[in-house]
């Protein structure tokens, strides 16, 4: 396990094999060009062999591992790649797909040789800023949930909501402004509230790609903080049986997780198979132990890939079912409750170690079945996705009696997507594609949570159209634009506070767009500028949400009235009284990178200015026969995010290196001169890392700093005391702005020390996190209210290629 | 534009053959405590006093209301409560009964409106004198609350009388307070003594 670099999309300008003349295979004038590293150190490989499966056709590798074939009259080929003491590797290649990275495998090693292909094709554009994190750097930071294995990319950090609960934040946004494509189909799921992990897990994850730039166009609404790709292992046509088993144990939660994945090929046909599980009692705080924080999840999908000429289908199964248990003591039932659980050094029902997960839980499953076929033309490339997903959330609340085995939130969602791509021959140097998008989702309660239902009924029909285009101008700029509209319908059926059923109808549409320039530098740097705009209409449980959801009473946009200072709830609101607008993200983003062989930078500044912002803040206290809850409710209004991310490596000799980044950000609600609500804080770190090998020994090991500064741009802060000395206390009476009910958390520095030894086909790990046992709350984690966060970590682990 | 809504419009309605009007079903909203209400039997042959806060839509941001309570100087009530779901038509009572070792009353009063119990009841400290009725005790032996004897002061008093209901599973002990745990009820009455 070593710090390799992570690989920024360097873009290739140079004629790629796609942009070949049309229809190259009838006057023999077929090229494939293409790279061949070391698996290991990535360093190129000199006289490296490559011949044309069936045919005399050959060649070898330069200096710089470089390979080209001219002159061919087929568009698919089988590539035979060898080299005297690395393991030989047949790869299925076709000129549509970008020029390959092979990466060969020492033969010592069981370590497999391995195909990247399309390593620009991603987001369809040349002037985002894409991040990728694969192979070993993942590999360490697997069996985390996805949030936390984001949160390694500067940029990205992670909004927790309970112990269990992490996802990734993207320049100050989150939940349902981030867009996740788990393995091609955007990830539907019950995402209205904070507290909603991805039901995506980490282990089964071969790659991921954060695109903080604009992606929208190409998928589609939500993505106004940007699009996170996360990919299963590629089936590679020709290869032998072959995976890899990892187990690791950790010590903060008695956890232990492992996850194996079998791969083989034939030819025409390859399959894949993956499994995963977790089991995880209670966690620890450096205090305390934090009662009822334990998680279970199990996984598994199965892939298969079946290939003719010109015709490349893959079918693709997922299920992931998980139970995430939610701090006991975050539970409070009213506002002197939450008083005194804010002010407790222990939280309230704090208990000794437990595997046991009681409520307040989450239970949540999700499956997926996809299929997707690309059908390869003389000079162009058509691809249809199908997908099914179904997802199943229920949430148990803290209840009397027999109703603490209801659920008191049991939602069914199933999607139903439809993608249609075509990669349009080049004409004038113009390249790319035209594609549609379909959507079809049906929401259900599911009855017997004796409850008024929180979220309602609800149908979404969405159909997008969109075109991308990018093309070369002069010998150092490419330029982009792209263009997409969208339309939804959305037809919702509830119940209101009398049991009575209600309806109501919306459509919602919009035009989102990207223009965009990146320009090579002579010192080899690029700089990349992007405008584009990206929209989201209003969610479920932003315009319908009622009622009680774990501490707060929360209520949506057409649930609520205020008359002067009263807010009254009996009355459920439509269109005629009150319009919703989508949201409007206006993002500039510029990004600079530049590499040599010892130094590498990346410096990006954003701007988005977001119309409609919608967030969910304290909007004061409601009276019940509990005693008076705080009350939570949705505001609409127009805020700017705006920062910037920098990473710099340096190496200072073969074996050690150093790498910094930070990430800064300011937000701003623009309307009401106001400061928002629950904004990540700014952050920085050093990484230092040193490797060595020694024979068929290689040795790793990190130290890692970080430190998260207190959120200076936090909202005043009324203590929930106010409340229960002055019950009829107005908090907007005077002052209109945002509140919170306590100060923002100090800042915090973390140390993390990790270690990996590898030998063979084996690899032994040792990771500490939170060396220092710091006692630490994070900003965006609500827990923040009652509770610390995790303490020292420690966690072994093993990893066998099979 | 105005076109291209009609023809996706269109295009949508074409894709979407199978949309479905389903309302949720309707649910019992068994967990809410809409009304409690406080019987005080006086020991003599007096009516009891009777009075109930009603809370007209549980979950929603409408606040209940509390009644007054008028007592008579130095009598001894024995006043009981009982928990309701009144949307419903729910009896909560006997749910907290079945869960007594989980439950607990706690009270507050101004000092001086009884004299016995004296002082000003045990939501600030759990120590503070409560005359609960220990054939409700739990198994444990810790009281439960559903049904208290209060004796009235001499003279005329006026004040606040509170009520609290908290849940405290695995919590309730013999030092367990009115901040431990969550609370069901939490309710305050202006109350006369005259």
């Amino acid at each position: 396990m070593r710090f390799r670099f992570l690989i920024f999309l360097i873009l290739s300008f140079s004629s790629s094999s796609y942009s070949q003349s049309t229809n190259c295979a009838a006057n023999c004038t077929c090229a494939i060009t293409g790279t061949i590293v070391d698996g290991q150190t990535n360093e190129p490989i000199e006289f490296a062999s490559l011949q044309i499966k069936g045919t005399a056709k050959g060649t070898t590798t330069n200096a710089e591992g470089y390979f080209e074939f001219t002159g061919l009259c087929e568009t698919e080929v089988d590539l035979l790649i060898s080299h005297i003491g690395y393991k030989p590797i047949t790869h299925h290649h076709d000129i549509f797909h970008e020029e390959p990275i092979v990466k060969l495998a020492p033969d010592n090693l069981i370590l497999e040789s391995i195909v990247i292909e399309e390593e620009s094709d991603v987001s369809a554009f040349k002037s985002n800023t894409a991040v990728k994190i694969e192979g070993r750097e993942l590999e360490q930071i697997k069996s985390a949930s996805l949030g936390n294995v984001l949160s390694s990319v500067a940029g990205v950090s992670t909004l927790s909501t309970g112990s269990n609960v992490t996802k990734p934040i993207i320049h100050g946004l989150h939940s349902n402004r981030i867009l996740i494509i788990n393995n091609g189909l955007r990830h539907e799921s019950q995402d209205w509230g904070q507290e909603h992990a991805p039901e995506i897990d980490a282990s089964l994850i071969d790659e991921i790609e954060v695109i903080k730039g604009a992606a929208a166009v190409k998928y589609g609404p939500n993505a106004l903080g940007g699009v996170i790709l996360v990919n299963p292992p590629e089936m590679e046509l020709t290869s032998h049986l072959h995976g890899d088993v990892h187990l690791k144990g950790e010590s903060n939660g008695r956890a232990i997780d492992g996850s194996i994945l079998l791969q083989k090929g034939y030819g025409n046909f390859a399959w894949m198979a993956q499994g995963a599980t977790r089991y995880q009692g209670d966690l620890e705080a450096p205090d305390y132990q934090l009662t009822n924080t334990g998680m279970r999840e199990m996984s598994g999908a199965i892939g298969l890939r079946f290939h003719r000429k010109n015709w490349d289908m893959k079918s693709y199964f997922s299920f992931l079912h998980q139970e995430l248990g939610i701090l006991r003591g975050s539970i409070t039932g009213n506002i002197e409750d939450l008083a005194d659980a804010i002010n407790d050094e222990v939280p309230d029902f704090t208990r000794g170690f437990s595997y046991d997960i009681n409520s307040p839980k989450q239970v949540t499953e999700h499956a997926v079945f996809k299929t997707e076929a690309f059908y390869n033309f003389t000079n162009s490339q058509l691809g249809l996705t199908y997908g099914l997903q179904m997802n199943n959330r229920k949430e148990f609340d803290v209840r009397r009696g027999s109703n603490n085995e209801t659920p008191s939130i049991n939602l069914e969602l199933t999607t139903h997507t439809l993608d249609v791509e075509w990669w349009h021959p080049i004409v004038n140097d113009w390249e790319g594609s035209i594609g549609m998008q379909w959507l079809y989702q049906d929401n259900n309660n599911i009855p017997g949570t004796n409850t008024i239902p929180f979220i309602p009924n609800y149908n979404n029909t969405r159909f997008g159209l969109f075109l991308t285009e990018t093309r070369p101008l002069g010998n150092n700029y490419q330029f982009d634009i792209g263009i997409r509209y969208d339309i939804q319908l959305a037809s919702f059926r509830g119940r209101d506070s009398s049991n009575d059923i209600f309806r109501n109808e919306q459509n919602f549409n919009s035009v989102s767009g990207i223009i965009g320039l990146s320009r090579t530098m002579s010192n080899g740097g690029i700089i990349r500028v992007n405008a584009a705009t990206a929209w989201r209409p209003p969610n479920i449980a932003e315009l319908y949400s009622f009622g009680k959801h774990q501490f707060t009473n929360e209520y949506g946009f057409y649930r609520y009235s205020l008359e002067g200072t009263t807010l009254s709830t009996d009355r459920v609101l439509d269109n005629n009284d009150l319009e919703v607008s989508n949201e409007l993200g206006y993002k500039l983003i510029a990004t600079y990178t530049y590499s040599n062989d010892r130094f590498q930078i990346e410096a990006s500044p954003y701007l988005n200015m977001i119309n409609n912002y919608i967030y969910k803040a304290p909007g004061g206290i409601s009276g019940t026969v509990r005693g008076t809850l705080p009350l939570f409710i949705y505001k609409q209004t127009d805020a700017v995010f705006t920062g910037a991310d920098v990473t710099i490596k340096y190496k200072h000799t073969d074996r050690l290196s150093s790498k910094v980044s930070g990430t800064f950000l300011y937000t701003k609600d623009i309307k009401n001169d106001d400061v928002l609500f629950n904004i990540p804080p700014n952050r920085l770190s050093y990484q230092l890392g040193y490797r060595t090998k020694i024979g068929e020994y290689e040795w790793s090991a990190a130290a890692d700093v970080s430190y998260t500064f207190r959120q200076y741009n936090a909202p005043r802060v009324i203590a929930p005391e106010v409340f229960v000395e002055n019950p009829d206390y107005n908090p907007f009476l005077d002052n209109n702005s945002n509140f919170d009910f306590t100060e923002a958390p100090d800042g915090y520095a973390l140390l993390n020390l990790s270690s990996a030894l590898s030998l063979r086909q084996w690899v032994f790990s040792v990771r500490v996190l939170n060396a220092l046992n710091t006692s630490y709350r994070q900003y965006t984690n609500l827990i923040r209210y009652f509770a610390d966060e995790q303490g020292i970590n420690f966690e072994v682990g093993v990893q066998l290629k099979l | 534009m105005k076109y291209l809504n009609i023809f996706m419009l269109a295009l949508l309605i074409g894709f979407t053959s199978c949309d479905d009007d389903d309302a949720p079903a309707a649910e019992n909203e068994e967990e809410v405590i809409d009304n409690v209400i406080l019987t005080f039997t006086p020991a003599g042959s007096s009516a009891p006093v009777v009075v109930s806060a009603i809370d007209p839509d549980g979950d929603g941001a409408a606040d209940f209301t509390t009644p007054s309570i008028t007592l008579s100087t130095d009598e001894t009530y024995t006043l009981t409560l009982s928990v309701n779901n009144i949307a419903e038509g729910e009896d909560i009572t006997a749910e907290i009964r079945e869960e007594d070792e989980e439950h607990m009353f706690f009270f507050e009063f101004t000092s001086g409106l009884f004299a016995d119990p004296a002082g000003n009841g045990n939501v600030d400290s759990r120590d503070g004198a409560v005359n609960y009725d220990a054939s409700e005790n739990d198994a444990a032996g810790y009281p439960l609350g559903l049904t208290t004897v209060w004796q009235t002061a001499a003279t005329a008093q006026s004040g606040t009388f509170r009520i609290i209901l908290k849940h405290q599973p695995d919590i309730k002990s013999a030092t367990s307070t009115a901040q431990d745990g969550e609370s069901d009820i939490d309710l305050e009455f202006d109350i006369t003594i005259n």
